[in-house]
């Protein structure tokens, strides 16, 4: 029996060597290396309320509720028609005759269309409806209200149109909190010109080093 | 602790502290009085009444003995942002508003950069140098923006430089700036304790506990630090008035400061200065632990990646393409 206990005693530190081991290797780090802060990210499904941020103001510009839904719901976007020059069309396009001195006035020779394929670009009735002046047409013969042009350039640019929804193409007007109001198609983007022009940048960098 | 009963250290002649009761106070008050005394005898003038100047000096040395932010109680933190406030005033005649808000809940700020559609204009660089009374003298920024070849994905290989007409074919452009990594190395190497994470993910510096030793500028894998070897200079009329301690206050010469992603908008529930500038809509900011934000639409959807991933610093700036 002595020998036997000597033996264990004898044995001791390996043993706790053993078991130390052994704690480490099953528990703790390992898995906390494993998880990464992104698996609680992904793992938060419980929609923020965005309308709790009490400091968040009305947009300052003007919107209207859109025909289309996000994953919150409904949402706004910025409004259009105010931002148009010459809006309401109707107004020059009735049936009296214009003096052939005013044409250059009255005409829009001034839009340049630089949308579509070089040599096979957009003509104005692509887009506007060729009776009512102060719609948009779809292909499928829709009226379609300025304000809510993105229905007209989603036809096309269904991509971009999916990623607006979404919220990784354009963007928010000043707040992230608060009901969302996005930019709308035309807000940043010509639609006879759609492309950004060239242009210096706003400013430049000196060497960080 | 308190040795002297409230009735002696009101005695104190020039009647500086209100309610001094702890030896702490009585200390401060002391050294208020002797910096007063100096500067009388170092001018040689009679002391004459000029209240602007004792009551800076006592703002002053009020300041110099506060806490950390992160140790004050929301009463020290109206103190102190009011002594700023004040000092902004009698020192350069600004009428600034300084805030406290503090983290908003069930938020975490995550933000998404898309290499595709950004062109190079640098609207956000010039808004964010706006917005956060940067030093308009040595020119700093917390954005650059780099003029990549196709193919790189690292800036260094790119042109930070760049001064000419954007986009130009065949290039693309990617912007850095303080990524607000969830395991920021930086706020590890900070031997006073000055930066560290808000629970709403912002890596932020309390300018007056930074000593200036710049470790976490050399601990940031990402450039993402910058440092104040003056006085930032910025002309009255161009300083952005709302403040928050945190964020955009005015600096004082010999400390280190970074994005906040503008810590005094986003608490707000505004968006950061750069993506309200940005023309291309390439910048995407939002509450990551909200399934509906934008910028957990483009983490769900869109091919990400951030940068220097393997560092494990866990970076809350993701870049996408279309």
């Amino acid at each position: 029996m002595k020998t036997i206990a000597t033996h264990l005693i004898r044995k001791l530190p390996t043993i706790f060597v053993c078991l130390f081991a052994l704690l480490i290797s099953s528990t703790g780090p390992m898995e906390a290396s494993e998880r990464s802060f992104l698996d609680s990210v992904k793992e938060s499904d419980e929609p923020f309320d965005n309308r709790s941020v009490s400091q968040v103001q009305p947009v300052v510009e003007k919107t209207v509720l859109a025909k289309e839904v996000d994953q919150t719901g409904s949402f706004r976007v910025l409004a259009r028609k105010q931002e148009i020059e010459r809006y309401k069309c109707s107004s020059c396009h009735t049936d009296k005759k214009v003096l052939v001195n005013y044409a250059q006035e009255l005409t829009h020779a001034n839009v340049v269309i630089n949308h579509g394929r070089e040599g096979s670009e957009l003509s104005c009735i692509d887009c506007h409806h060729p009776e009512d002046r102060d719609f948009l047409e779809d292909k499928k013969g829709r009226k379609i209200d300025f304000d809510h042009s993105y229905q007209l350039c989603g036809q096309c640019h269904f991509r971009q149109k999916r990623d607006w929804l979404g919220g990784a193409h354009g963007k928010r007007v000043s707040y992230w909190a608060g009901e969302r109001v996005v930019y709308n198609c035309a807000s940043c983007h010509d639609p006879h010109s759609p492309k950004f022009e060239k242009r210096f940048p706003a400013t430049y960098s000196v060497p960080l080093k | 602790m308190s040795l002297q009963t409230p009735d002696e250290t009101t005695r104190h002649p020039e009647d500086l502290l209100e309610k001094p009761c702890s030896r702490r106070s009585f200390l401060k008050g002391v050294s208020i009085a002797a910096a007063a005394g100096s500067a009388v005898l170092a001018t040689g003038c009679v002391p004459s009444a000029d209240a602007a100047s004792s009551e800076e000096l006592k703002l002053r040395w009020q300041e110099f003995f506060k806490k950390n932010y992160r140790l004050m109680s929301p009463e020290e933190k109206v103190e102190t942002v009011k002594r700023i406030e004040r000092l902004a005033k009698l020192q350069e005649d600004l009428n600034v508003q300084i805030g406290t808000e503090p983290p908003i809940e069930k938020v975490l700020y995550g933000y998404a950069f898309n290499i595709t559609r950004c062109e190079g204009f640098m609207e956000c660089v010039s808004a964010c140098v706006k917005e956060n009374n940067l030093d308009r003298k040595t020119n700093t920024q917390y954005i650059r923006i780099f003029e990549m070849e196709p193919g790189k994905l690292d800036p260094s290989t790119g042109d930070g430089q760049y001064y000419h007409e954007v986009p130009v074919e065949n290039k693309f452009y990617m912007g850095t700036q303080c990524f607000h990594c969830e395991n920021a190395p930086c706020t590890k190497a900070c031997p006073t304790k000055a930066t560290w994470r808000e629970p709403d993910g912002i890596v932020v510096v309390d300018y007056n506990w930074c000593i200036g030793c710049r470790y976490c500028q050399a601990a940031c894998p990402y450039y993402g630090r910058r440092f104040n070897w003056g006085k930032p200079e910025v002309p009255k009329e161009e300083v952005t008035q709302k403040q928050h301690y945190l964020g955009n206050r005015l600096r004082p010469k010999g400390k280190m400061e970074k994005c906040t992603f503008c810590i005094q908008r986003t608490r707000k529930g505004r968006l950061p200065a750069c993506v309200e500038a940005c023309p291309t809509g390439s910048r995407v900011f939002g509450n990551l632990l909200d399934p509906n934000s934008e910028i957990r639409y483009v983490l769900k959807h869109k091919k990400v990646f951030r940068m220097r991933e393997e560092l494990g610093t866990e970076p809350k700036f993701w870049y996408f393409i279309d």
